[in-house]
C-alpha cells in the first residue's frame, strides 16, 4: 500500500470527520439533547398522550405486517430468480429494484390512483364490498410494503447464489422432497441474510413518511403513524412532543444498526 | 442388471451433451465413467440420479423404471466433487439426514450413524461442524451420508478430484476396499485413466457425449475399440499405418524382420530405467519408442544411429483407419 | 447497512462465485416445477397489485391528457421552478458526494485513527433515520437560533443540506468495498517503477474506482430528485424558492388535481427508470471487465 504524506492524510481525515460531524453527528446529538432538555418530561408527556401512543402502535402494526409480507414475498422471489428459469426473469429482476428509485410521494399517488374509493381502478369495487384501502390501514401497509420491497431480496439473492444448489441436490438425492429441502437445508443456509433483510425492512418501514402521508388522511388516533405525528406535532408547535417521538424512532434505528453490525460478520462466515 | 440407460439424449441449448447413449451397468460392481473433461460424464451420472432430466431416452434402476422419478424417489446415493456438505449441521447430523427424512426411530438412526462413522474413520469427529474437517474427511463424511440410506446404487462424481494427490491415492484404495466390504453397485466418474484402471471392475469410456467402449481395464488396454480409447488409456505412436504403444515397437540395428521400417534416431532421452527415442523413418514418420536402458545399451544406440522398427509380437495394434472422430 | 441499499441492480445472471480458488459449476437452471409455478403466480399477482398496476395507473392518467397536459404542467412557472431547483440541487449534492464520499471511503479504508469505527457506523445513520426525523435533526443545527449561527432553514441551502444528509452513504458504501479489494501490489509495482503518489492515484487507483463512483453517483442522484420527507420541515416548501418536485406533486394531490400530479410523477418515473438502466449498463460493463 502506498502511504499518503502526513499533511495530505490529516487534510483528508479532517474533511471526512468534519463533514460527517457537521452533517450527521452534531445534529443528531442536538436532537437527543433537546429531547432530554426538561429531564424526562418530553418523553413521559408524549407516552401518556393517547394520540401519540396510538400513532406508535399503528406504526408498529403496519411495520410488522409489511415486513411479514415482504419476507414471504422476498424469499419466494429470490428462490425463483436464483434457482429457476422462466420467461421474463431478467425483466422481473430489474423490476423488483424499481421501488428503490421511485419517490415516496409518487408511490403514494400510484396507490391512490388504483385503490381510492371514488374513482380508483380497483378501489371502487373494493369499496362496494366494504373494503377501504386508501385512508385506512391496508393502504398504509401497501405503501410501506412498496418502499421496502427490494430489501429482503437484495440480501437473500447474493447469498443464495453464493451457496449454490449442491447442498439442495444432495438433500434431494437423500430422499428429501422440495419443502423438506427448503426448510431443512436452504433456509438454515440463508438464515442470516433473511434476518438482516428483515431488520433493514423494519427500519425502513418504521421510518416511511412520504408514501404513507399520501395514502393516509392523517387522523390522529386512527390513520396517523409515528412519522406523521412528528410532522404534525412540530407544525403545531408541540416541539417537545416532536422531539420525543423522533427520539423513539431514532432508538429503533440505532437498535437496527446495532443488530446489523452484530450480524455482519456472521453473514460472511 | 442394475442400471440400464437406453437411447439417452441431452442438449444444453444447441450443445449436444449426450448423444444417443446406451449403457448397462452391472449389479454389485464398481464401474468407472472415464473420459476427458466436458465429455458428458457428469451429465450422464446426474441424469441417472434424477438431478437433471434427459431430453429423450430411459433410465431403469434395478428393474424400476426411473426416467420420470424425482431424485428423492430413486434411492440413489450421490457424492459430489465438492462434497456438498450441509454446512450448518454436525458430522453426525449430516450422516443422519437421509434417515431422519425417512422417519426412522431415533435409536436406530443413532446406531446406524455410529456404525457408518466408524466405517469411514470419523467416529471421533461426530460432533464437529464440516468446516472443521479436512477435504478428505469431508468427502468421507459425504460418502457415509450417501451410504446411510442403503442406496440401490452409489454414484460418485469425481469424488477425489478436489483433493491433493496423496489423499486422492489413499481414498482411492480405501474406496476399493470399502466396495469389497459393502458391495453396493457403484458408479464413479473420473477423467484420470490411472484411477479408473486401478479401482474399477468395469470402465465405460465416454467422449463428446458418446460411449466409445465398455469393458474391463484389461480389455480396454489390450483391445481398444478405436484410436481414441487407445490413446486415452496410454501413450500411442504410429508405425507404418498402425497405432501401437511406444514400448511395443521393436528396435533392431539391422533388418532381421521382413517389413521392418528403416529410420534414424533423431532424439534420445534417458529417464531412469527407460530410454525414449524419437525415430524419423524413411517414410517421413516420427515414431516414439520406449525401451529399457539395458536394451538400448546392447544396441549401442545414440542420436543419429540407423535403426529398423517392427511392431513387437503380440503387441496391441489397431489400423490407423479407425481414428475416432 | 448498505449492501441492500447501495448495490446497483440485483445480479442473478452470473455464475456462483468461485470459492477458495476452485470453480463451482454454475447453478443449473431448472424449468419451473408445479410448486414453483404456483409460487411464481402468487408472487406475480401481488407484485402486479402492489407495483405494476399502480405505476401503470400513473402513466395511464398522465397519458390521458396527451402531450398538451405535460406542456401545461411543465409550463407552469411554479412547477418549472421546482423542477429546476430539484435537478440543480441534486446535481450539486451528487458532485459534493463524489468528492467527499470518495474521501470518506478512502479515510475509512486506508487510514487508521481513533474513532474510525464510530465514523463508519455514523455513515449509515442517514439510511436508518426516518426522513422526517432527518429534517427535524437538521433544523436543530441549521434552523432558527442555530448554535453555530448558520440559519439555512427555509432557504435553498436547506434543500442542499437535506439532500446531502440523505444521500451521504451512497458513494461511501459503493466505493469502500472496491477500495478494500484493490490489490495494493499494483500500487507498489507502480511506485517501484518510479510513479509519484498523485500519479499512482490518478493512473492506478482512480480508474478502478470510477465504476463504483459512477453507480454511487447515479443512486445518489436518483434518491435526491425523489426526496420528500427530509425537506418537509426544513425547507418550508416556499413556492419558487424551496419547493421541490415531490412537494409539488404532493400539493397537486392535496388539491385533488391527480392528472397534473400524474404528469409530473411520470416524468420522475422516467428519470428513475433511466437511472436503473444506466446502472445496469455500468454494472454489466464492470462485470465483463472482471
Ligand atoms: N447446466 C448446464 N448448462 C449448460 N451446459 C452444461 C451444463 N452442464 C454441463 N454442460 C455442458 O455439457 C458438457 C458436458 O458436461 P459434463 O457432463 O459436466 O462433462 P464431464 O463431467 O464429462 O466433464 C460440457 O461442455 C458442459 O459445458
Ligand atoms: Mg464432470
Amino acid at each position: 500500500m502506498v502511504s499518503t504524506s502526513t499533511p495530505t492524510k490529516w487534510a483528508l481525515r479532517a474533511v471526512a470527520v468534519g463533514y460527517v460531524f457537521f452533517l450527521v453527528a452534531w445534529p443528531v446529538g442536538l436532537l437527543i439533547r433537546r429531547t432530554f432538555e426538561g429531564g424526562l418530561t418530553n418523553l413521559t408527556d408524549a407516552l401518556t398522550d393517547s394520540n401519540v401512543v396510538s400513532a406508535l402502535a399503528l406504526t408498529g402494526k403496519v411495520a410488522v405486517a409489511a415486513v411479514l409480507i415482504n419476507l414471504v414475498f422476498g424469499v419466494t422471489i429470490s428462490m425463483l430468480l436464483v434457482r429457476y428459469d422462466f420467461p421474463g426473469k431478467r425483466v422481473l429482476s430489474a423490476l423488483v429494484d424499481v421501488p428503490l428509485s421511485v419517490s415516496p410521494v409518487v408511490v403514494g399517488l400510484a396507490l391512490v390512483l388504483v385503490y381510492n374509493g371514488r374513482d380508483g381502478w380497483l378501489g371502487t369495487g373494493l369499496e362496494d364490498n366494504g373494503i377501504s384501502v386508501i385512508f385506512a390501514t391496508p393502504g398504509l401497509v401497501m405503501a410501506t410494503c412498496f418502499v421496502a420491497l427490494p430489501l429482503v431480496i437484495r440480501e437473500v439473492v447474493p447469498v443464495l447464489t453464493e451457496i449454490g444448489d449442491e447442498q439442495e441436490q444432495a438433500a434431494r438425492s437423500l430422499g428429501a422432497n422440495a419443502p423438506q429441502t427448503f426448510w431443512r437445508i436452504t433456509l438454515p443456509s440463508i438464515k442470516w441474510a433473511v434476518v438482516y433483510g428483515v431488520v433493514l425492512s423494519l427500519a425502513r418501514s418504521v421510518g416511511e413518511f412520504g408514501a404513507v402521508k399520501v395514502v393516509s388522511d392523517n387522523v390522529a388516533g386512527k390513520t396517523q403513524t409515528a412519522t406523521l405525528s412528528v410532522e404534525k406535532s412540530y407544525q403545531n408547535f408541540a416541539q417537545g412532543e416532536a422531539y420525543a417521538i423522533a427520539f423513539l424512532l431514532v432508538m429503533v434505528c440505532v437498535a437496527s444498526l446495532i443488530v446489523v453490525a452484530l450480524l455482519r460478520p456472521k453473514v460472511h462466515d | 442388471m442394475s442400471i440400464e440407460v437406453r437411447g439417452l439424449n441431452k442438449k444444453f441449448g444447441d450443445f449436444v451433451a449426450l448423444d444417443d447413449v446406451d449403457v448397462t451397468i452391472p449389479t454389485g460392481q464398481l464401474t468407472a465413467l472415464l473420459g476427458p473433461s466436458g465429455g458428458g460424464k457428469s451429465t450422464l451420472l446426474r441424469i441417472i440420479a434424477g438431478l437433471e432430466k434427459g431430453d429423450s431416452g430411459s433410465v431403469n434402476i434395478e428393474g424400476t423404471e426411473a426416467t420420470h422419478l424425482p431424485p428423492q424417489k430413486r434411492n440413489v446415493g450421490f457424492v459430489f466433487q465438492h462434497y456438498a456438505v450441509f454446512k450448518h449441521m454436525t458430522v453426525a447430523k449430516n450422516v443422519a439426514f437421509g434417515l431422519e427424512i425417512r422417519k426412522r426411530p431415533k435409536d436406530e438412526i443413532e446406531h446406524r450413524v455410529q456404525e457408518l462413522l466408524k466405517l469411514v474413520h470419523l467416529s471421533q469427529f461426530s460432533h464437529r461442524l464440516p468446516s472443521q474437517l479436512s477435504g478428505g474427511q469431508r468427502q468421507r463424511m459425504a460418502l457415509a451420508r450417501a451410504l446411510a440410506v442403503e442406496p440401490t446404487v452409489l454414484l460418485l462424481d469425481e469424488p477425489f478430484g478436489a483433493l491433493d494427490a496423496k489423499v486422492r491415492k489413499e481414498l482411492r484404495d480405501w474406496l476399493r476396499r470399502l466396495h469389497d466390504d459393502v458391495h453396493v453397485t457403484t458408479v464413479f466418474v473420473t477423467h484420470d485413466q490411472e484411477e479408473a484402471m486401478e479401482v474399477a471392475d468395469e470402465i465405460v469410456v465416454i467422449n463428446e457425449g458418446r460411449v466409445e467402449q465398455v469393458g474391463t481395464p484389461d480389455q480396454l488396454y489390450d483391445e481398444p475399440a478405436n484410436d481414441f480409447v487407445m490413446s486415452f488409456l496410454g501413450e500411442v505412436t504410429h508405425l507404418g499405418g498402425v497405432s501401437l504403444r511406444p514400448h511395443d515397437v521393436e528396435v533392431e540395428s539391422s533388418p532381421h524382420h521382413a517389413g521392418s521400417i528403416e529410420g534414424t534416431v533423431s532424439r534420445l532421452v534417458r529417464i531412469g530405467f527407460e530410454v525414449r527415442l524419437t525415430v524419423l523413418t524413411v517414410d517421413g514418420e516420427e515414431v516414439s519408442v520406449v525401451l529399457t536402458r539395458t536394451h538400448a545399451r546392447a544396441l549401442g544406440l545414440e542420436e543419429g544411429s540407423t535403426v529398423f522398427l517392427t511392431p513387437a509380437a503380440g503387441a496391441t495394434v489397431i489400423p490407423r483407419m479407425a481414428v475416432a472422430g | 447497512m448498505s449492501a441492500a441499499l447501495t448495490g446497483a441492480t440485483i445480479d442473478t445472471a452470473g455464475p456462483a462465485s468461485p470459492q477458495g480458488g476452485r470453480t463451482r459449476r454454475t447453478t443449473p437452471r431448472n424449468t419451473l416445477t408445479p410448486g414453483a409455478g404456483v409460487g411464481l403466480g402468487l408472487a406475480m399477482i401481488w407484485f402486479s397489485l402492489l407495483v405494476l398496476l399502480p405505476l401503470s395507473a400513473i402513466v395511464a392518467r398522465a397519458a390521458s391528457g396527451g402531450w398538451s397536459q405535460y406542456y401545461t404542467v411543465l409550463q407552469n412557472p411554479q412547477t418549472w421552478n421546482a423542477v429546476q431547483l430539484t435537478v440543480t440541487q441534486s446535481l450539486v449534492v451528487t458532485l459534493i458526494n463524489v468528492v467527499v464520499g470518495t474521501v470518506i471511503a478512502w479515510v475509512l479504508v486506508r487510514d487508521r485513527f481513533w474513532g474510525q469505527r464510530l465514523l463508519n457506523v455514523i455513515i449509515d445513520v442517514p439510511f436508518a433515520l426516518p426522513t422526517v426525523v432527518a429534517g427535524l435533526v437538521l433544523l436543530g443545527l441549521y434552523g432558527p437560533n442555530s448554535p453555530i449561527g448558520v440559519e439555512w432553514a427555509f432557504t435553498p441551502n436547506a434543500v442542499t443540506l437535506a439532500l446531502a444528509f440523505v444521500t451521504l452513504p451512497f458513494i461511501v458504501r459503493t466505493v469502500q468495498p472496491v477500495l478494500e479489494e484493490l490489490d495494493t501490489d499494483v500500487e507498489q509495482a507502480a511506485a517501484s517503477l518510479g510513479a509519484s503518489r498523485p500519479t499512482i492515484f490518478r493512473r492506478i487507483i482512480l480508474p478502478s474506482l470510477v465504476p463504483a463512483i459512477a453507480s454511487g453517483a447515479a443512486l445518489s442522484f436518483a434518491r435526491a430528485i425523489s426526496e420528500y420527507g427530509s425537506l418537509v420541515l426544513l425547507s418550508g416548501n416556499r413556492p419558487n424558492q424551496t419547493e421541490v418536485v415531490s412537494v409539488r406533486v404532493l400539493s397537486f394531490i392535496e388539491n385533488g388535481n391527480y392528472s397534473s400530479a400524474a404528469a409530473l410523477a411520470s416524468v420522475m418515473l422516467f428519470i428513475a427508470l433511466l437511472v436503473i438502466v444506466v446502472l445496469d449498463i455500468v454494472q454489466r460493463r464492470v462485470a465483463r471487465r472482471g
